[in-house]
C-alpha cells in the first residue's frame, strides 16, 4: 500500500479563508487558489489529500485547524483581534489528474510540469503541495501564466463544501455563506460504503504509519 | 518606464449603429457631449446593455448606458487607487506602475465601452480584469510593462495573446487583436512581443 503517491483518480481539497479568499465581503475564487513564486521559477500551493482527510468532517476538521494556526500566529504577532480573526468557511473539491493536465493543456506550453506531491507541512498529515514548473528560458508572462493557471483549474473544482467551526459559531453572518458553486457544479461524494469504509481503514493504518515514521524520525 | 496616464475621466457619450450624424435637437440636454462611435466594439463588448440600446436606437437609453458605464469605470479607477495604497503585507496590494497600466488600460477599455471589468489580482505585480461572457471568460492581466489576454471556455483555452509594452501604448490595436483572437480560430499561442516559435504566430488583421 502506497501511503506518499498521490494518483490521478485522488481527491484533493483546497481550503478557502476568510479574509484570505475575499475581496471586501465578497467570496473571490481567484484569491482561494493563489500561487507562490518560487525563485527557482515553480509555482506552488498547498492542498489537503483525501488520503489522510478521507471524510467531509476530516475535511473540515483540517481548514479549522489552518484558521486556527493562522491566528495564532497572528495573535503572537499582535496581529489579531477577535472581530477580525481568520475563518474557515469551506473547502472546493479537485483530482488529481486535472492538475496534471496542465502540463498538457493547450495554451499553457510554458509549464514544464504541474504535479501534486505530498508533504506534511506544521503536522499536518494531510498536507500537500501543488507544484507547477515552469520551461526555463524564454520571456514567459508569469502574470498571465499564473492567471490561466487559475482558470483552467477552477473550472474543474467541485463544490464548495461549506462548515461552520465550532470556534465560529458565535459569528452571526458567516462568510460561508458567500461561496459560490464552482463551475464544475458542487461536490458529490460518489464513493460506495465500503469504499468509503476502506479509505477510512486505510487513512488510519497510513496515519499510524506516518506519524511513527515522524516520531522515529 | 513609460508615463502612462494616471486618471480615467468620464465623459458622456453615446454608442450608435452608425457613424451616420444623428438627427437630433440641439435644445435637448445632452446634445453638447454627443460623441459617435462606429459600432466596431470587439465581441465581448456586445454585452445586453449595449446591444440593446443599438437595436433601439435611442439616444435616452444610450445615454443612460453610458452614464451607468462612466459610474461604472469612476468605480474600477476608485478600487484600483484603493489596492495601491494598502499595506505592503495586504494581499491586494498593487505597485504603483501596475496602477498607472491599469488605467491606461481602463481608458482604453472605457474609450470602445466595454463592460467594466471586476478586478483580481496576483499580488502586487499584476491587476487582472475579467469579464464573463456566458460559459467563456475573457481577463487581460496587466503588469508594469506587459499585458496577457486570455479567453477561456469550461472545456478549454480558447486564446492567448502577451502584449509588449509598445503594443500597449496603442490600445486600439491591442483591443482588435482581442476582439480577432475571440473569433473561431484553432488554439495558437500569440506572441507578438518576444516570439518563441514562428509557428505559433497568429496574423492578426
Amino acid at each position: 500500500m502506497r501511503c506518499g503517491y498521490i494518483a490521478d483518480g485522488d481527491s484533493l481539497f483546497r481550503q478557502s479563508i476568510h479574509p484570505l479568499s475575499f475581496k471586501s465581503k465578497v467570496f473571490a475564487w481567484e484569491r482561494c487558489l493563489n500561487f507562490n513564486h518560487n525563485p527557482s521559477g515553480s509555482l506552488l500551493t498547498s492542498l489537503s489529500w483525501q488520503r489522510y482527510v478521507p471524510t467531509t468532517e476530516l475535511v473540515h476538521d483540517y481548514g479549522c485547524r489552518l484558521a486556527f494556526r493562522i491566528n495564532e500566529k497572528r495573535r503572537a504577532e499582535g496581529k489579531t483581534k477577535d472581530r477580525n480573526r481568520h475563518v474557515y468557511c469551506g473547502a472546493y473539491h479537485l483530482k488529481g489528474s486535472a492538475i496534471r493536465a496542465l502540463s498538457a493543456a493547450d495554451g499553457l506550453n510554458e509549464i514544464l510540469s504541474a504535479d501534486v506531491v505530498h508533504r506534511a507541512e506544521d503536522g499536518e498529515i494531510a498536507h500537500a503541495d501543488l507544484i507547477i514548473v515552469l520551461r526555463p528560458g524564454g520571456e514567459v508572462n508569469i502574470e498571465g501564466t499564473k492567471t490561466a493557471i487559475l482558470d483552467r483549474l477552477w473550472n474543474t473544482c467541485h463544490g464548495p463544501l461549506k462548515h461552520i467551526c465550532d470556534c465560529d459559531k458565535d459569528i452571526t453572518v458567516h462568510p460561508s455563506s458567500d461561496l459560490i458553486t464552482s463551475p464544475a457544479g458542487p461536490y458529490s461524494d460518489t464513493r460506495s460504503y465500503f469504499l468509503r469504509l476502506w479509505y477510512i481503514v486505510r487513512f488510519r493504518i497510513c496515519s499510524w504509519l506516518w506519524r511513527s515514521f515522524w516520531l522515529w524520525r | 518606464m513609460f508615463n502612462y496616464f494616471n486618471n480615467v475621466y468620464r465623459q458622456a457619450i453615446a454608442v450608435l449603429a452608425t457613424s451616420e450624424a444623428p438627427d437630433i435637437d440641439a435644445s435637448e440636454s445632452y446634445a453638447p457631449t454627443m460623441q459617435i462611435h462606429q459600432a466596431s466594439v470587439p465581441d465581448f463588448a456586445e454585452a445586453e446593455p449595449i446591444m440593446e440600446s443599438l437595436i433601439l436606437g435611442t439616444t435616452s437609453l444610450s445615454i443612460i448606458w453610458e452614464s451607468e458605464l462612466t459610474h461604472e469605470y469612476q468605480d474600477l479607477g476608485e478600487a484600483l487607487s484603493e489596492m495601491t495604497e494598502l499595506d505592503a503585507e495586504d494581499e491586494w496590494k498593487i505597485d504603483a506602475h501596475v496602477y498607472d497600466a491599469a488605467c491606461y488600460v481602463a481608458a482604453g477599455l472605457m474609450a470602445y465601452s466595454l463592460p467594466a471589468p471586476r478586478i483580481f489580482n496576483h499580488g502586487p505585480k499584476s491587476v487582472v480584469f475579467n469579464w464573463a461572457h456566458e460559459s467563456d471568460n475573457l481577463y487581460l492581466t496587466i503588469s508594469a510593462d506587459k499585458m496577457s489576454a486570455l479567453i477561456s471556455s469550461p472545456e478549454r483555452i480558447k486564446r492567448r495573446i502577451d502584449y509588449s509594452l509598445s503594443e500597449l501604448m496603442n490600445p486600439s490595436l491591442v483591443l482588435s487583436s482581442i476582439k480577432a483572437a475571440y473569433s473561431e480560430k484553432p488554439v495558437k499561442l500569440l506572441i507578438t512581443g518576444a516570439m518563441y516559435d514562428p509557428s505559433e504566430l497568429v496574423l492578426v488583421d
